[in-house]
């Protein structure tokens, strides 16, 4: 698994390219640090470019996957021109990116073309591979497959001890249970353990995504919402839920409360907003307005080794 | 008492071969399992569910399950009937309680060392006279006026409430010839 790099992500390149642009911007890195401009990328070409990535994590992965698969319920398949870098390449097979990355665009190199050099390893960092979440028995599974890599991975790595790998889990479990419970709709998952350089650290990364009605639509069924950000701040730092019952909308409070508690940093993403809680280790805005709409919600958590 | 084995319940309910209690559908699914089997017991009936071989509770599915049958055990819906959690583990027995504090209810569980303890919230004074019923196995407001030095009428309430709250049992009983209520731990 590569590193991560802490470059913007993107360089300019004049190219000659046969894919009728001749000024491109080239993408190096995609991770949750860019994102908007992966988005506004997507949104405005019919060709997405990973040939120069050379660093990817769960948030970008999951991120092309939703974006695809959301271009292609309206019948669009973009194309998409996969990366040249082994190492990315080997990353994304065991993350199974494959699978689903055929299913919502037209891949280049097409998967059967991919050398038999990338198939994966058994010594994997991967703590859950892209897994899609549309019923219950989804997140017995993904809780089921966590668990019995937790320790491999949790323990060793993170050095978590089994309050906090419960802890883990439980966040996990809540966090996919938004996309159930909330989304009406379906949602991907993805968990990497890799070594972060700017913090010299390991941390886990959990990218949980769904195209659904996002926080504000959901909550706005019982309580006013002024916007994007006030339904995603009203649900995570007041427990609001949809439902009127008592015992509703302290999932994410735990969660929230998990990731305070290990340091961790989380970020929700829905419609035009994203509001981050960030770590004093951490670095980006906490609350972000007027971003590039993209429907339902991008969950990102980050837990650094203790 | 009436063990319910959560892991057998969770395999024949669900037959997807978890061995965790996460999401709400699935709790809402063993929840409804429970309520039609309590409903079936006797009157003044101890329910143990047994956590023992559950791995995993969230707090949807800790809702839906302890938080949702206290509720309604108090709301007097399944009769004269007690629920005791059974064979938690620390982290069970925290996320239990999260749900539990969150609508203001109490239960007593056994951990899996046989240790009894008040989860949830309670009245600092009925959590005292609490851990001296659990102490005492059974006790009379009279005990308890002696020991906590106590009023009668302070005692007895204070016991009432902890039966009202279903976290002790009350029984009839003979003490030097008269008849008094005798509280029991459950």
């Amino acid at each position: 698994m590569p590193e991560d790099h802490q470059d913007e992500g993107w360089k300019d390149n004049l190219r000659d390219s046969k894919n009728d642009c001749r000024y491109n911007r080239i993408m190096t890195h995609l991770s949750d640090d860019n994102f908007e401009s992966f988005l506004s990328h997507i949104s405005a070409s019919e060709l997405i470019d990973l040939r120069n990535l050379n660093f990817i994590d769960p948030y970008g992965m999951v991120g092309i996957l939703e974006a695809g698969r959301f271009y292609h319920s309206g019948n669009v398949k973009k194309k998409l021109l996969l990366p040249e870098s082994e190492d990315v390449l080997k990353y994304l097979e065991r993350m199974d990116f494959f699978d689903y990355a055929s299913c919502y665009f037209c891949l280049s190199p097409g998967k059967t073309e991919l050398p038999d050099k990338f198939l994966r390893s058994s010594n994997s960092a991967v703590l859950l591979e892209i897994t899609p979440i549309e019923k219950s028995d989804d997140i017995h599974f993904i809780v089921g497959k966590v668990k019995k890599r937790a320790h491999a991975i949790l323990e060793r790595h993170l050095f978590y001890d089994e309050r906090a790998i419960n802890g883990f889990i439980v966040a996990l479990s809540e966090v996919c249970q938004n996309i159930i419970e909330h989304s009406e709709n379906t949602g991907l998952a993805g968990i990497q353990k890799y070594h972060f350089r700017k913090i010299n650290k390991n941390v886990v990364k959990i990218s949980v995504m769904d195209l659904g009605i996002g926080f504000k639509e959901s909550l706005s069924e019982r309580v006013a919402v002024k916007d994007d950000l006030d339904a995603i701040e009203k649900a995570l730092l007041h427990g609001v839920s949809r439902h009127e019952d008592r015992g509703r909308g302290h999932g994410l409070a735990g969660v929230r409360r998990f990731v305070n508690q290990w340091k961790g940093k989380l970020s929700i993403r829905s419609g035009t907003a994203k509001f981050s809680i960030i770590p004093d280790w951490g670095w980006g805005m906490e609350r972000e307005n007027n971003l590039l709409y993209f429907p339902g919600a991008q969950i990102n958590i980050m837990l650094p080794e203790v | 008492m009436k063990t319910y084995d959560l892991y057998k319940l969770l395999k024949e309910e669900l037959k997807n071969g978890s061995s965790d209690l996460v999401t709400r559908p699935s709790g809402q699914v063993i929840r409804e399992r429970i309520e039609t089997d309590i409903r079936r017991e006797g009157d003044r009936a101890v329910i143990a569910l047994d956590f023992s071989n559950i791995g995993i509770i969230d707090y949807s599915c800790a809702d839906e399950i302890a938080a949702k049958l206290i509720s309604r055990l108090l709301s007097n819906e399944y009769g004269d009937k007690y629920i005791l959690l059974k064979g938690l583990n620390d982290n069970q027995k925290e996320n239990i309680e999260v749900a539990l504090e969150r609508k203001d209810l109490a239960a007593v569980a056994e951990m899996r060392d046989g240790q009894r303890v008040l989860i949830g919230n309670l009245n600092n004074y009925l959590k005292e006279t609490l851990e001296l019923v659990l102490k005492k196995d059974r006790i009379t407001a009279k005990d308890i006026s002696e020991i906590m030095k106590l009023g009668a009428n302070t005692s007895g309430t204070r016991l009432l409430n902890l039966h009202k709250k279903r976290l002790v049992r009350r029984v009839e009983g003979v003490r030097n010839g008269g008849r008094v209520w005798v509280y029991e731990k459950i």
